[in-house]
């Protein structure tokens, strides 16, 4: 009995390393928040932090060389801002994060990698401060899509300091 | 149901007009094209005299690509001094052609000059679209590995301008060169170019792609409006009802085109299109060669 409340503790403990926190990269000031929230969690209670970026498709243009190389230069760009970010969120948790690329749109491309990656333990989403709303996504994902949702879902208060972010982490 | 074009000395069935509107629209809609390039000829295969058809069609294509330049505007996706530089040499570009198109008019021969036009032009790029959908049909996919950004010998000629939005420090000579060759095109076939400027924008000034189509409509948009102007003032051929009629049309087309543009895509949709682009060219040169049903008319020079 005791045993085998001890090998599942063990196991809750390994899957507790192995967690992984989904942060959508967007182009919003509130994502500084969310992948500072991620790394931090990530750093003290174990886990990593994977980072997702969602590039727009390029509309049909009449030369296929020219939307060729939109795509190819949306999807450099989209790499470059990833890389930076990574090195910032190695910089706290002392690991790489995950990094995925798609095309299209953003809350249809993150249902889908929350549906194929199993891994993935949490979503990270920082709220807009405007009075405009949350933000897109979060209003997508706590209203309408949010029974297609089989992730917790963490809402960062976008407006939170970097001193506020460690004590609440 | 017939209805009187003044400017056109004609009766049309508003049904094809609107149906022209209609699906040129659809065009524009699927492929993010202003469709000046075909709503010209196929308003001159519908009898439209020459003049009237490019006069208003260059009125058409202006307001097909307001809602556009707008978009692409709130997105920043515009580079303004760019823009402005295209249009001040789009501006002196379609003054030119506008004179021109009436130096030919009045040497009766503006129907022969448009319709070589045309037929250069289309056959050039309907050529080239077909060239490039098939060969990327027969290779799915091709690893070019192009520098985004190459510098040319004539980015280093002199008057050097720095373009912020499009990260470009270079000479201001090729940019008003191109910018006036669309100008003059605008005005002698009633198009905004974008199918040439926004290649263009991208091979020979090494424009980032993301601000070339919200820039190139901008270049479009003004210097329509301006050979829409010209040409009323000088050669009295925009006819407000036949534009008003196409319009209502490509408004209703381009929604249906957009629409369809999201899921109907890719190689295929092009193909099609640059073979569309080749027939319009064939038919407009089998006409200049075909012996006239009526070798003499005596009318009044329009």
């Amino acid at each position: 009995m005791t045993d085998e409340t001890a090998s599942k503790a063990a196991e809750h403990e390994a899957a507790r390393r192995d967690r992984t926190f989904l942060v959508v990269v967007d182009d919003s000031p509130e994502r500084a928040v969310a992948l500072r929230y991620a790394a931090l969690r990530a750093a003290r209670g174990g886990g990593r932090v994977a980072l997702l970026r969602v590039t727009e498709p390029p509309g049909q243009t009449e030369w296929a060389g020219v939307e060729e190389m939109m795509r190819e230069e949306r999807r450099a760009e989209a790499e470059q801002l990833l890389q930076g970010l990574a090195a910032e969120v190695n910089r706290i948790t002392g690991t790489m994060p995950v990094l995925y690329l798609r095309e299209g749109e953003a809350r249809d491309e993150l249902l889908k990698l929350l549906a194929e990656e199993k891994g993935i333990s949490v979503l990270v989403l920082a709220s807009s401060t405007s009075s405009e709303g949350p933000g897109p996504l979060i209003t997508a994902l706590t209203g309408r899509y949010n029974r297609q949702l089989r992730t917790p879902l963490v809402i960062v208060p976008g407006g939170l300091s970097e001193d506020e972010l460690e004590t609440v982490t | 149901m017939q209805v009187y074009l003044p400017l056109a000395e004609m009766s049309v069935d508003v049904l094809l007009v609107v149906g022209i509107g209609l699906a040129v629209g659809l065009l524009s809609g699927l492929f993010g094209v202003g469709g000046g390039f075909l709503m010209t000829p196929l308003l001159i295969f519908i009898g439209i005299p020459s003049a009237v058809a490019v006069a208003t069609s260059a009125n058409q294509t202006m307001g097909a690509s307001i809602s556009g330049l707008i978009a692409h505007w709130r997105r920043g996706n515009v580079d303004a001094k760019m823009g402005a530089v295209l249009t001040a040499a789009g501006l002196a570009g379609s003054a030119l052609g506008v004179q021109l198109f009436v130096l030919v008019r009045s040497l009766g021969q503006l129907d022969l000059v448009v319709a070589l036009f045309y037929v250069v032009v289309l056959g050039i790029v309907g050529s080239l679209m077909a060239a490039e959908s098939v060969r990327a049909l027969m290779r799915r996919r091709r690893q070019i590995r192009r520098r985004l950004h190459e510098h040319f010998w004539m980015h280093g000629l002199p008057l050097k301008m720095r373009f912020r939005q499009s990260r470009l420090y270079i000479s201001v000579i090729p940019p008003v060169l191109i910018g006036f060759g669309i100008g003059l095109l605008s005005a002698i076939m009633g198009v905004g170019g974008g199918f040439i400027l926004v290649p263009a924008m991208i091979y020979l000034l090494g424009m980032p792609t993301g601000v070339v189509i919200g820039t190139s409509l901008f270049q479009v948009v003004f210097v329509t409006a301006a050979v829409t102007v010209m040409q009323s003032v000088s050669t009295q051929s925009v006819d407000i009802i036949l534009s008003l009629l196409l319009m209502a049309g490509a408004v209703a087309g381009a929604q249906f085109g957009a629409a369809m543009g999201s899921r109907l895509r890719g190689e295929e949709t092009r193909g099609l299109l640059g073979l569309l682009v080749l027939m319009v060219a064939l038919e407009l040169g089998i006409n200049l060669f075909r012996r006239p049903e009526a070798m003499f008319v005596v009318e009044p020079l329009l």
